[in-house]
């Protein structure tokens, strides 16, 4: 028995050891090529400032997206429309999602920089952990050009589109304010704790609701998620019977707390705010359902971001301005209908 | 026969201590029902109760899945993924079937829609058994393969999106999807009623089949199962096909409770699972674990996690709380293991000696008698 339960964890530490080692490998390999194309690409760098118009002779002729999570309708708006505006542009891509995992994003960064991309359109995981996988790649030539989130330090990407994400909230807050009416006692879900936009558009919320005499009988974390959002909004529904308002700070999370409504009844009566702009919340605005939500205009970004970056590589041209912020659009029942894809016709 | 006397009075006396302690998850979970409904008025509220249970059922059956994959000395890691996967096919087939190379759609009917989210969440799991038995890869390794495999698979089946249109249309005959599955027989809802049944149905199993004879064998002693005829690798196969139908189970009603299906769904539930099977006094080396357990444990994570929620404990704190009760529900329980094993250890002792004297005892009688 015991030389089974020996054998059993030889076994178990051999594939583990295996796994290491062939990771080991893997990152060594990966490590070294990316010395050396990094080496090979900053002689293409150089070749650039001597001579400008050449930047666009780029060998793979191929565009790495990086992205945050394909599954979550939003992202995979900004991943469909930058392969779509590259490869009409003659591009070729290459998609990978680090999840906010600013670990994974490395990893993507030193792959796109082995495999010699000429430029990166990059949603960044969290906005200190990506400076240096930015300037990682902007040392060995590979412009980068940000859409939807921005780092921490300016100079060193070609450009950081984001969606004004403050103006946004205040917007969504105001219509939320009035559906309310006389009502004062909200709860509100927040997103992924650890996710800028999460902090930005809930105190961007508060900023436009606290002076107005509203009270906040509960805030829970519900890490921009539909089911999280629902179990956490079926128990406060118990918690707080009383609750008149919910503020969510993703459209996900706001549908899931439609649900947990319209199971307990209190549906009606009950003003529900969203953010994001996607599909099943402009169903849903329709519906009367949540009282508005905001479009990010990451469709539009995501195309300015393209355009920009073959501009980069045709002429050597960067953007004028780095940090673009486009203006987020309140989306009502009013303007709902013309909603399809995050964008508005 | 005097022999034995003795050592049955002794355990009847701490029979009490020992319950106590085998127990502690039905005491940590009376303790959390009365600390929290000190705390919040609302928690003991029948509306409030059926909720919680409701969050509970869904861990509870895919901990009766891992369950038997723990007892087996296997783990399930897949089962997350595996749920996800088969909610995305049920909202897949109620959306309608593109056949591919032609024009047609198909609309299955409901109860085939139901089956089939099944099917593929016992195949994924065969899958994985297959890769334990036959291909000897480690259980930890296979399931964490398959967590990403199937995950995958329900990213490309929805190409990211997320299924709405779950009501069917009476003229395609699929509609009733979310009557069935999210009704609530007797006030009580559909995830409580299936969690009942999957843990009579797995009691039935390991108490009263020899399949459950044959799989406390293989966790407790391989080698030993192994020469005493124990079918092995069928038993390993088919552990891990229940895990994956238990999965599929909970992915139907994963979707019928959020009325969408999305490919995120059931991410990280593997965790819960482990945690609900290890706090009901599962051994992960195998051997030792009950139903009955592993439904309180379910209880315990379920129910401490909505608590918290319900005083409103912060969002930090709620993570905080949930892993120290984890580690220290195990804890106990390897401390009772030890006090079970030197009790064990002891009373073979005495019963030795005893026996030891009798021998000597019946010999020497023996001896003045002849």
């Amino acid at each position: 028995m015991s030389g089974n339960r020996f054998g059993r964890m030889l076994a178990v530490t051999a594939a583990g050891t295996a796994l290491a080692l062939g990771l080991a490998a893997c990152g060594g390999g990966s490590d070294d090529s990316a010395s050396d194309s990094g080496a090979a690409d900053e002689t293409t760098a150089e070749e650039t400032v001597a001579e400008e118009a050449s930047a666009s002779e780029c060998e793979s002729n191929t565009i790495a997206v990086i992205t945050v999570d394909p599954a979550n309708p939003y992202w995979k708006a900004e991943v469909d429309t930058a392969v779509a505006e590259a490869e009409a542009l003659g591009y070729q891509t290459t998609v990978n999602a680090h999840g906010n995992d600013p670990d994974q994003q490395n990893q993507f960064i030193d792959a796109a920089i082995s495999s010699g991309a000429c430029a990166i359109i990059l949603d960044p995981a969290g906005a200190d952990e990506s400076v240096g996988a930015v300037q990682k790649a902007t040392d060995a030539g590979i412009p980068v050009f940000q859409v939807n989130a921005e780092i921490a330090e300016q100079g060193i990407a070609k450009a950081q589109i984001v969606s004004n994400n403050a103006q946004g909230a205040a917007l969504g807050a105001e219509a939320w304010v009035e559906c309310m009416g006389d009502n004062r006692d909200y709860v509100e879900l927040f997103g992924n704790p650890t996710d800028n936009n999460a902090g930005i558009r809930s105190t961007s919320y508060h900023e436009v609701i606290d002076p107005l005499g509203f009270n906040m009988l509960q805030q829970e974390v519900a890490n921009w998620d539909r089911q999280e959002g629902k179990q956490k909004m079926e128990l406060m529904i118990q918690s707080q019977p009383d609750l008149q308002g919910v503020i969510a700070g993703n459209d996900e999370m706001a549908l899931g707390a439609i649900e947990a409504l319209r199971d307990a009844g209190k549906l009606e009566g009950t003003c529900v705010l969203g953010f994001d702009g996607n599909d099943d919340a402009r169903d849903a605005v329709l519906a009367g359902e949540m009282v508005a939500t905001v479009l990010q205009p990451i469709v539009n970004g995501t195309k300015l971001a393209v355009e920009q970056m073959h501009t980069y590589l045709t002429t050597g041209e960067a953007p004028a301005e780095e940090k673009q912020s486009i203006d987020c659009i309140l989306i009502t029942p009013e303007n709902a209908g013309n909603l399809e894809g995050f964008t508005l016709s | 026969m005097s022999a034995t006397t003795p050592v049955e009075k002794k355990s009847r006396r701490i029979d009490w201590g020992q319950l106590a302690v085998e127990g502690r998850a039905l005491i940590a979970l009376l303790l959390i029902v009365v600390i929290f409904s000190a705390l919040s008025s609302n928690f003991l509220t029948p509306d409030n109760l059926i909720i919680m249970t409701r969050h509970v059922a869904m861990n509870a059956i895919l901990a009766i899945g891992m369950l038997l994959v723990v007892l087996n000395g296997g783990i399930d890691l897949s089962v997350g993924s595996v749920v996800g996967l088969s909610g995305v096919i049920a909202g897949w087939l109620l959306e309608g079937w593109r056949i591919p190379f032609t024009d047609s759609v198909a609309y299955p009917p409901v109860w085939a829609v139901i089956i089939i989210s099944l099917m593929v969440g016992a195949f994924f799991g065969w899958i994985n058994g297959f890769v334990v038995t036959r291909w000897r890869v480690a259980p930890f390794v296979a399931t964490l393969g398959m967590l990403f495999v199937a995950r995958g698979f329900a990213l490309l089946i929805t190409d990211g999106q997320t299924f709405v249109n779950l009501r069917g249309e009476p003229e395609l005959g699929n509609e009733g999807f979310l009557d069935i599955v999210f009704a609530a027989p007797l006030g009580i809802p559909m995830a409580v009623w299936m969690m009942v049944l999957v843990a009579v149905l797995a009691s039935i199993l390991l108490n009263r089949r020899p399949f459950g004879r044959w799989l406390y064998a293989s966790g407790g002693n391989p080698q030993a199962a192994k020469l005493s005829g124990v079918p092995m690798k069928k038993v390993g196969t088919r552990i891990y096909l229940l895990s994956g139908l238990c999965a599929g189970l909970v992915g139907i009603l994963l979707v019928a409770d959020l009325k969408a299906a999305t490919p995120r769904g059931g991410e990280l539930y593997e965790l819960n699972a482990i945690a609900a099977v290890v706090i009901g006094g599962a051994s992960l080396a195998g051997g030792r674990g009950t139903v009955r357990g592993t439904i309180i444990g379910a209880f315990v994570i379920g129910f401490l996690v909505d608590g918290l929620i319900l005083v409103g404990v912060s969002f930090f704190w709620q993570q905080v709380i949930k892993g120290a009760v984890i580690v220290l529900a195990v804890a106990l329980d390897q401390w009772q293991q030890r006090l079970k094993e030197s009790r064990e250890a002891k009373q073979t002792q005495t019963q030795m000696l005893q026996s030891r004297q009798q021998t000597a005892h019946a010999v020497s009688e023996g001896r003045s008698t002849s």
